[in-house]
């Protein structure tokens, strides 16, 4: 081999390899090494995916950093929530107190000091998305702009909604809000956009608990494929009306809804 | 008018032609691209989806420049905090590379604020085996010191046990390297 095409070799491959252990991520010079195997820099096969979302109740502190996270990966104007995170206290009378002060944007600092009687449980619930497999958002759309996509995810075309907001009413769950200014229905999209890079959800990320996960249905070694295929008990919110969300709660007690 | 057979026959197939092809021209100028290749929905919606810039990188990526940070946070017991919830957005802080705005250090108040959004022990919901809890301000009478002090005082807040442990060893009260 001649120096130059040996030097020429040795180059493209040094190039090469260092394209596998990091990909650029648009314009933004952002570089960060993947999270969910099996995506980054490989052609993206849309019909074939399927992926899924655990919540597990019991390990929310209801610190608030997913809700931040996601205030600023979307800038979500004030007094609207893609996700948020709900404090529900149980009386001895089995009486059921549900609030999200802002959405619980800033954490919970403080209890609550109007529940007279003696409180028997307390929990945290984050809510977000549900993906329901039968999507009760994308049935009523007139314009056809909420969709769910081949690999799972039901997505708002920005473009073709009218802001009818027949969507918002639809929804079982509350996921979805109408954008002040630019008048059309926003939601939750388990962050398409970083996860068709390879990445977790912007939410799952921050999370310090580990609270939320998310994966590939499609990997047998992911965490979420091995919490679903196992013993635990799994619940999702709303069973009774078939929607089949491809979201999952931990530890949920029967009282959330 | 008195048209013979052939030429109503003709005006009407050629009407019905005109008909058929206006729709089809209206269907193809009014049905926007892309439409219906997955579903009754515009495909390239999913590749526009996708296109959607990312705000929030990782902690690798903030370790790239702070690596003094980076030896501190990883060792410490909030190594699963990201670094961008305290700090803010990586967007806002690096855009193609270089360094695009000064991301806020809390400072003082804020950062006791900051702690017992997480670690008051007075929220109940907190589960004992995820999260240590602290009662405030009966830690700082436990622990004999001013009650006006910060949690950093004595805490540092990338590696909270990081003095704590020092202290201990040379005080005697932990042999060294337990």
């Amino acid at each position: 081999m001649k120096r130059r095409s040996f030097i020429k070799k040795v180059l493209n491959g040094t190039i090469a390899g260092s394209l596998y252990l990091v990909w650029p991520m648009g314009g933004e010079g952002i570089q960060i090494p993947e999270q969910i195997p099996g995506i980054m820099g490989k052609e993206y096969d849309i019909l074939n995916q399927e992926f899924a979302f655990i919540v597990d109740v019991t390990r929310c502190i209801g610190c608030g950093s997913c809700c931040v996270a996601d205030k600023r990966e979307y800038n979500v104007p004030d007094g609207n929530y893609r996700t948020w995170v709900e404090r529900y206290v149980k009386g001895f009378s089995d009486k059921i107190y549900v609030d999200s002060p802002n959405g619980g944007l800033d954490g919970y600092q403080h209890p609550r000091k109007d529940i007279d009687e003696k409180i028997r449980d307390t929990f945290f619930v984050p809510k977000l998305c549900n993906m329901c497999k039968e999507a009760p958002c994308v049935q009523v759309c007139p314009v056809g702009a909420t969709f769910k996509s081949p690999d799972g995810f039901i997505l708002v075309d920005e473009k073709r909604c009218v802001g009818c907001a027949y969507c918002l009413q639809a929804c079982p769950y509350s996921a979805r809000f109408l954008h002040p200014d630019k008048k059309v229905a926003q939601k939750c999209t388990w962050c398409y956009q970083r996860v068709r890079k390879g990445l977790l959800p912007a939410c799952v990320q921050v999370c310090p608990t580990k609270a939320r996960k998310f994966g590939s249905m499609k990997d047998e070694t992911s965490e979420v494929y091995k919490i679903l295929k196992g013993p635990g008990v799994l619940t999702v919110l709303k069973k009774e009306m078939g929607t089949f969300p491809a979201l999952y709660y931990k530890g949920a007690r029967r009282e959330v809804i | 008018m008195d048209l013979s057979y052939r030429k109503r026959l003709f005006i009407l197939l050629l009407s019905i032609c005109l008909l058929a092809g206006g729709g089809l021209l209206f269907k193809k100028l009014l049905v926007p691209k892309s439409f219906g290749v997955y579903g009754p929905y515009r495909a390239d919606a999913i590749a526009e989806a996708a296109l959607v810039p990312v705000r929030h990188g990782t902690n690798n990526s903030c370790f790239k420049c702070h690596p003094y940070e980076a030896k501190i946070h990883k060792k410490g017991l909030h190594q699963t905090i990201s670094c961008e919830s305290c700090h803010g957005t990586y967007a806002d802080h690096v855009a193609e590379g270089k360094k695009i705005g000064t991301l806020p250090v809390k400072k003082e108040k804020e950062i006791t604020t900051l702690c017992l959004k997480c670690h008051n022990t007075e929220i109940k919901a907190r589960s004992e085996e995820v999260i240590k809890t602290v009662a405030m301000p009966n830690h700082l009478k436990d622990q004999k010191v001013k009650l006006t002090h910060n949690c950093n005082q004595c805490h540092h807040v990338h590696a909270p046990l990081k003095y704590i442990i020092r202290a201990k060893q040379i005080t005697g009260l932990m042999e060294a390297g337990s």
